[in-house]
C-alpha cells in the first residue's frame, strides 16, 4: 500500500493549478477558526459552568497577544466566508463557473473582497489594541 | 477501499448529505458570523466583555434563540469540515471509523456544553 500520508502532503506543497491556494487557505483557515471556536465555546460557558473562572478568562482576552491573534483570526473568518460562499454558490447553481478562466478572475476578487471586508477590523480592533491593549490614546 | 464502500455510493449516501450540508449550512453561516462578529468584537470589543454583559445581552430571548442556531450551524460544520481534512489523510476504514466517532464525540460534548450555558445564562457569583 502506498504511503497516502506523503501522497497527501505531497499534493498540498505541489501546485496544482488555479485554485490550489485558494483550496489550501480554505483549509488553513477552517481549522483556525475551528479551534478559536471551540476555545470560543468553552470559555463562553464558563458563564454557566465556572463564572468566577469567566472573569479571569476576560483579562486574558485583554492581552495584547490574543488580541492580535483575534485581527489574524478576523481575516481568516472572513477569507472563509467569502471563498466558501464561492464555492457553495458554484457548486449548487453554476458548476460552469468551476471552468478555469472563471475560476481565475474569481479568485482575485475573492482575495479582494477579503482584504476590504477585514478592513474595518483592522481598524477598529487595532485601535481597541493600542488604546486597552497597550496604553496609547489615553488608555490604560 | 472508498469505490468498494456500499455506504458512499449512491446519492443517498451519508456523504452526499455531509456534502450539501457544508454548503448549505455555509449560507446561514455567513450573515449569522457577520452579525455575530460585528455587534461582538467590532461594537462591542473583546475586552468589554463580561458576567453582566452576558447577562444583560441573553436577558433577551432572541439573542439566545440566536446564539443556539449558531452554535449548532457553526460547530457542526466545523466538525464536518475537520472530517473531510481528517480524511485525507487518514485512509484504512478502522481508523476512519474510530475518527467518526471521535468526532461524533466531540461534537456532542462542546455543542452540550455551549447549549447548557446559553439555556442556563450566566449564573452570578455569590
Amino acid at each position: 500500500m502506498p504511503d497516502n500520508t506523503t501522497t497527501t502532503i505531497k499534493g498540498y506543497i505541489k501546485y496544482r493549478g488555479q485554485g490550489h491556494y485558494a483550496f489550501l487557505m480554505h483549509r488553513i483557515s477552517g481549522l483556525a477558526t475551528f479551534v478559536f471556536l471551540t476555545l470560543h465555546i468553552a470559555t463562553t460557558s464558563t458563564v454557566f459552568l465556572a463564572p468566577s473562572m469567566y472573569e479571569m478568562l476576560v483579562r486574558v482576552f485583554r492581552n495584547p497577544v490574543v488580541m492580535v491573534g483575534e485581527i489574524i483570526m478576523a481575516f481568516f473568518v472572513v477569507y472563509h466566508g467569502v471563498n466558501g460562499f464561492r464555492i457553495a454558490y458554484n457548486d449548487l447553481f453554476h458548476n460552469e463557473l468551476w471552468a478555469k478562466a472563471s475560476t481565475r478572475s474569481a479568485l482575485g476578487y475573492v482575495f479582494i473582497t477579503a482584504f476590504v471586508l477585514w478592513l474595518p477590523a483592522i481598524c477598529i480592533m487595532g485601535y481597541n489594541l493600542l488604546k486597552s491593549g497597550l496604553g496609547f490614546f489615553g488608555g490604560e | 477501499m472508498i469505490a468498494d464502500n456500499p455506504r458512499v455510493q449512491g446519492s443517498r449516501s451519508i456523504e452526499t448529505y455531509s456534502w450539501k450540508w457544508m454548503r448549505l449550512s455555509a449560507f446561514f453561516l455567513i450573515p449569522l458570523v457577520w452579525f455575530h462578529s460585528i455587534i461582538q468584537a467590532l461594537i462591542t470589543g473583546g475586552g468589554n466583555l463580561s458576567l453582566e454583559y452576558v447577562q444583560t445581552r441573553w436577558m433577551f430571548l432572541g439573542w439566545r434563540i440566536y446564539d443556539i442556531f449558531l452554535l449548532a450551524f457553526a460547530f457542526s460544520h466545523g466538525i464536518s469540515g475537520l472530517r473531510q481534512v481528517l480524511f485525507d489523510f487518514i485512509k484504512s476504514a478502522h481508523w476512519r471509523s474510530v475518527t467518526n466517532w471521535a468526532l461524533l464525540a466531540f461534537w456532542l460534548l462542546i455543542t452540550f456544553i455551549g447549549a447548557i450555558a446559553i439555556i442556563g445564562g450566566v449564573r452570578m457569583p455569590g
